[in-house]
């Protein structure tokens, strides 16, 4: 069992809080994944967990031990560093094998387990050269499989595949996830790249501003972001925004945008009828709009600004009440800009926003 | 720089910047190296091992003009036959010996007028004129009787030239001129009598009081001779500085290089007070070692700062004098703190330059993965400072051979010395510019060795440098 | 502004919610103990550092108080013993005055001044152009250039004022500031040299281009861009070069006989002269270093760091 607790910890540098009362629970061999833009305090929590920075205040607890002030050596953790942070005076097996070796690992076991992880990362050829005459790839692969020999209950990586060329990261994104699969530890996985995020976790969660936003399934974070921030940071091109006005009748409640009316889903209004001003903001992501080119009842005119083939899909910039959208096209739509269209905006797929706070609304 | 108009010309404009300027940048700081240390070392390896004056030739006329006879090593005792008065040459060295001449007008024992030259050892002055100057005087008489009582007149100043009249003793001369003339002394080698005689000016050799013996003081022709670098090993300070010099390193570099790396951990440890101890420590990198000397002789003089605390402390009664010639092991270890004090700042410098070249990550992974403190220092910093820790070692061994005011300082350069205090010492003490220059050249060839040897013992393979 | 860390109909676990825990709560006493005690335990290394930092801060500052307080006080006290040191030592500016009224003294300071003067602006002016040369310029022979300048400064140059000396004498420039200021040029080009090149290469090549494609000659954008960039840096080796020059003892003593610097006199009053005049020369050798270092620490990697690269 080495599930990770975070209670209540905040980190400050100065007068800039890093990350703010933060809690959350990493279940043991799950593969969590911390998102955010830079500067979000991803890598400060990261580093709590780790132990190279200290956290102020909260607590740190992994497999049900007080870790939060224990140096990193003695937290049965292992990492991956971002600069992969490979020893340069030492062949690949005295780098591999050097966590080991520190924890007093016998000889002949050391060997053992240093050539299993190199076969694992298919680095086995590579064991007595120096890391001085390897390219980032297979750097990339000894400190992965530096980490692996380990056999550590916690797996932390920090951005591991930002070094890499595009072309690489693809790979080892695949192999990282073929390999974490068969790993029994719980790992933590920072970055910056949402694919890298949706495609590898068990769980995103996104942070800003040293909080975290939302943690959940990367399908859920996608579909059902917690808020705004979430909706324009997953997804690309971001989720589109829109400001409303609401309307409210009797017993029916419509929001405006422009010239056009929105009605929300039944068990959605006492919620938005709630909001305490008029305003209320609109989302909803460009591949969840369908594009005609005749008008129907649910429908809503738009001109073509301008029209990005994208090869998958064609990606069209309209606007609606001042606002603009993107839409994606099937690329057999032949549309061009200054043409008029018809954009349906299903109801089911617009997320409401409270301008207030920029929580999204979800029925209770 | 011009502006070249069209684009041909312009390109080889900067073909001729590219190619022409960099030399030119470089060029004062060529010449300037050249002219300061190339030059200055070419000329110490010639003082040392070259002797300028080591020979004087002997001619078979005393004139500078005539043929060698052979050539006599400075120092050589010499029999001398005989002697003549010559021309003044050169500049008149004021080691020559000389014999003044007058020109004279007076009447030969016929009574007809003669003019011509009379040595001054023949005339004597009755009359000066008011600049000092001989206006006339009278013949010396002969007192021997075996000589010709009569003194010749000769067409030149020189006792070689013609005789061209004779004056009678006592007889009144008006003298016109005066010429000062060098004295030659023709000369063979003491020990040889079948040696051939020659000519040598005066102004090269030392004359005994009796005038028929004397050595040669000095010669003109040089000579390759290991005299000097004989001279330096046979000098009785020599061995003392050799074996001082290099006690002094096996004392203090080691305890350096653990001081320095403490300091750099230190400054590396990146806390609030960083900058200034790194202030701090970097202090002495700027101060001689005679300030250092200064410093610790403020603390281990017999009236200094040890003394007090031990005395406030109750350990002596009264003040122990560290600093004399009964006890050395005091001077050596001042020597040693001061040394400590003075230039452990430049190995840590270096040092710490060579911990801010390897990656926080680097660090980081080490702890992560279970090293402690000091398995990080031992396994991953003192790897990876390899090539500091070689470049340090190469300048502080080089630079301690430079040290010579701390000794001064502490220990007054006698009772324990170095070997740039016997090259100061050669040079200012006993102004001896040769030997000198042969201790300066044994520092520089020491230099090399120990460059040399460091390059070779700390070999650093290039992987072991911090990418 | 509060955001809710998951929606409530969120798939998965939902954070922190109803887990057992072995852990007694967080804000209990004893939690809060145990955390203030390993809080401790880990700003151990910390401390040591503090404390390491302060014993070696006093091992390089107590010398030099201690001279200082003899440069400022009566010259009883500095013959007294034992001697009183704590709290301070009674100031006084009877010793500096006994040592600045002594022959040769005022004329020595202001000989240093003079030749350390010379050295700054000679080796500023030489090294500049060499330096921007390693900087700027790939040329054939850069890396001989580099390693010979590297060389030099790694011999014990003081050691060839002998020569020095005698060509001295022999072409009559011999006991002049002027000679003695060329000797010490040479010492301190080497350093200086390797700094202005490192200071140079730290303005990027695309700022003077910037500088010339808006229409600024070579000449301009080296004046307009590079020099305020690099003005401290060279100002920070020149001053290196003045305290090279200050402290410099060797050749000062072969080179000068009547025109002294201060280290020279110094030294050669080493065996005559009461203690108060060391103490007091001591004051006058250290004070540039101690004012310049302070200007200067930022650069110290640039002279002696670079060397590994």
């Amino acid at each position: 069992m080495a599930e990770i607790r975070i209670e209540h910890v905040t980190k400050a540098f100065g007068d800039n809080v890093a990350i703010d009362d933060i809690n959350l629970t990493i279940e043991d061999q799950e593969f969590l994944v911390l998102l955010g833009p830079s500067g979000c305090g991803k890598t400060t929590l990261l580093r709590a967990i780790a132990g190279l920075g200290m956290a102020d205040s909260g607590r740190i607890a992994i497999g049900g031990q007080d870790v939060t002030y224990l140096p990193p050596g003695q937290r049965q953790i292992s990492m991956v560093f971002q600069s992969y942070a490979i020893f340069p005076h030492m062949t690949v097996h005295q780098n591999i094998g050097f966590g080991l070796l520190m924890n007093k690992v016998e000889k002949a076991e050391i060997d053992r387990r240093v050539r299993s992880a190199a076969e694992l990362l298919h680095i086995e050829d590579l064991l007595d050269r120096r890391p001085s005459a390897m390219s980032g790839g297979q750097r990339q692969r000894v400190a992965v499989a530096r980490a692996l020999a380990m056999e550590a209950k916690v797996l932390l990586m920090d951005e591991p595949l930002s070094n890499l060329d595009a072309l690489l990261r693809l790979e080892m994104r695949a192999e990282l996830k073929r390999l974490l699969a068969d790993v029994e530890a719980t790992t933590v996985y920072v970055t910056h790249d949402q694919i890298e995020a949706l495609s590898m976790g068990d769980r995103v969660a996104v942070m800003l501003d040293g909080k975290i936003q939302q943690c959940d399934a990367p399908n859920t974070v996608y579909e059902s972001p917690s808020n705004q921030f979430v909706g324009s940071f997953i997804g690309n091109p971001p989720m589109n925004f829109m400001e409303g006005t609401i309307r409210r009748d009797r017993d029916n409640l419509t929001v405006a945008v422009g010239e056009h009316d929105f009605s929300p889903p039944e068990a959605l209004q006492p919620l938005i009828r709630e909001l305490s001003g008029d305003r209320v903001t609109l989302g909803i992501r460009a591949e969840n709009m369908e594009t005609l080119v005749a008008p129907s009842s649910d429908t809503v005119p738009v001109t073509i600004e301008v029209v990005e083939p994208l090869g998958a899909q064609n990606l069209l910039t309209a606007k609606i009440g001042g606002h603009r959208l993107k839409v994606s096209t099937h690329p057999s739509l032949a549309v061009a800009a200054k043409q008029q269209v018809h954009i349906r905006l299903p109801a089911d797929q617009i997320r409401w926003i409270d301008p207030a706070n920029q929580s999204v609304l979800y029925k209770r | 720089m011009t502006t070249p108009d069209t684009a041909t010309s312009a390109s080889k404009a900067r073909t001729w910047r590219y190619r022409v300027v960099p030399y030119l940048l470089i060029a004062p700081a060529i010449v300037y190296l050249a002219m300061f240390f190339a030059y200055p070392m070419y000329e110490g390896l010639v003082l040392a091992v070259y002797d300028d004056d080591a020979l004087l030739p002997i001619r078979d006329e005393p004139n500078l003009g005539a043929s060698e006879v052979s050539k006599i090593p400075q120092g050589t005792a010499l029999a001398i036959v005989d002697r003549s008065s010559q021309e003044v040459v050169g500049d008149g060295s004021a080691d020559a010996l000389t014999d003044p001449w007058y020109e004279v007008t007076a009447e030969d024992p016929s009574g007809s007028p003669v003019s011509g030259w009379v040595s001054g050892a023949r005339i004597r002055v009755r009359d000066e004129d008011a600049t000092g100057a001989p206006v006339s005087g009278t013949v010396r008489p002969r007192l021997a009787a075996t000589s010709d009582p009569l003194t010749d007149v000769h067409e030149s100043p020189n006792d070689r030239s013609e005789v061209i009249g004779k004056l009678e003793q006592r007889a009144p001369v008006e003298i016109n001129e005066v010429a000062l003339l060098e004295v030659w002394f023709q000369v063979r080698p003491a020990d040889d009598p079948a040696a051939a005689a020659g000519w040598a000016p005066s102004r090269f050799l030392q004359v005994f009081e009796d005038g028929e013996r004397g050595r040669v003081h000095r010669g003109t022709d040089g000579e390759f001779t290991t005299a000097f670098i004989g001279r330096m090993i046979d000098d009785r300070f020599f061995g003392p500085a050799v074996r001082t010099t290099l006690l002094l390193m096996v004392l203090i570099i080691p305890a350096q290089f653990v001081l320095a790396m403490v300091m750099a951990l230190v400054v590396h440890a990146r806390t609030r007070l960083s900058t200034g101890f790194l202030y701090a420590f970097s202090l002495p990198i700027g101060m001689s070692d005679l300030a250092a000397g200064i410093l610790f002789f403020s603390i281990f003089t017999g009236n200094g700062l040890l003394n007090s605390i031990l005395d406030g402390l109750g350990i002596i009664d009264g003040p122990y004098a560290f600093l004399t010639a009964d006890t050395v092991g005091w001077i050596i270890f001042a020597i040693v703190l001061a040394e400590l004090w003075r230039a452990t700042s430049i190995v840590m410098v270096i040092l710490v330059a060579g911990l801010q070249a390897i990656p926080d990550e680097t660090l980081e992974a080490a702890e992560l993965f279970g090293a402690s403190y000091f398995q990080r220092v031992r396994h991953i910093m003192l790897p990876l400072l390899r090539p500091s820790i070689q470049v340090a070692l190469i300048l502080r061994t080089i630079l301690a051979f430079q040290v010579f005011a701390v000794v001064i300082a502490l220990g007054g350069g006698d009772v324990v010395t170095v070997l740039a205090n016997e090259s100061y010492r050669q040079y200012f003490g006993l102004r001896n510019n040769n030997v000198a220059s042969a201790y300066a050249v044994f520092i520089l060839m020491l230099s090399m060795a120990s460059a040399f040897f460091y390059l070779r013992a700390v070999r650093s393979e290039p992987e072991t440098r911090p990418t | 502004m509060s955001l809710k860390t998951a929606p409530e109909d969120s798939a998965g676990p939902a954070a922190g919610a109803g887990l057992p825990t072995v852990l007694p709560p967080l804000d209990s006493p004893e939690v809060q103990k145990m955390h203030r005690r390993m809080r401790r335990r880990r700003g151990r290394g910390r401390l040591t550092a503090y404390i390491t930092g302060t014993i070696l801060t006093l091992w390089i500052a107590v010398p030099i108080f201690f001279v200082f307080s003899m440069a400022f006080t009566t010259q009883e006290t500095v013959r007294s013993y034992p001697k009183n040191f704590l709290p301070f030592i009674a100031f006084s500016t009877d010793t500096m005055r006994f040592f600045l009224e002594s022959d040769g003294v005022l004329q020595s300071l202001w000989n240093s001044m003079v030749v350390a003067g010379i050295t700054l602006v000679l080796s500023t002016l030489i090294s500049i152009p060499a330096g921007y040369a390693i900087a700027r310029y790939l040329f054939r022979g850069r890396d001989l250039f580099r390693l010979a300048v590297l060389a030099v400064r790694a011999f014990p140059i003081v050691v060839l004022s002998i020569p020095l000396a005698v060509l001295y004498l022999r072409i009559g420039v011999f006991d002049s500031l002027y000679s003695l200021a060329l000797m010490h040029t040479a010492l301190a080009l080497p350093t200086s040299i390797l700094v202005v090149s490192s200071v140079f290469a730290s303005v990027p090549y695309e700022l003077e281009e910037a500088g010339k494609v808006f229409g600024a000659t070579p000449f301009q954008s080296f004046r307009y861009i590079v020099v305020p960039l690099v003005l401290p840096g060279i100002a920070a080796s020149g001053l290196f070069s003045f305290v090279l020059s200050w402290n410099e003892v060797f050749a000062a003593a072969i080179l000068t006989i009547n025109n002294r610097t201060l280290p020279a006199l110094v030294l050669n009053s080493l065996a005559n002269s009461p203690d108060a005049f060391q103490f007091a020369g001591g004051f006058f050798l250290m004070v540039p270093s101690i004012v310049f270092m302070f200007f200067i620490r930022r650069y110290l990697f640039n002279m002696w760091g670079q060397v590994t690269k």
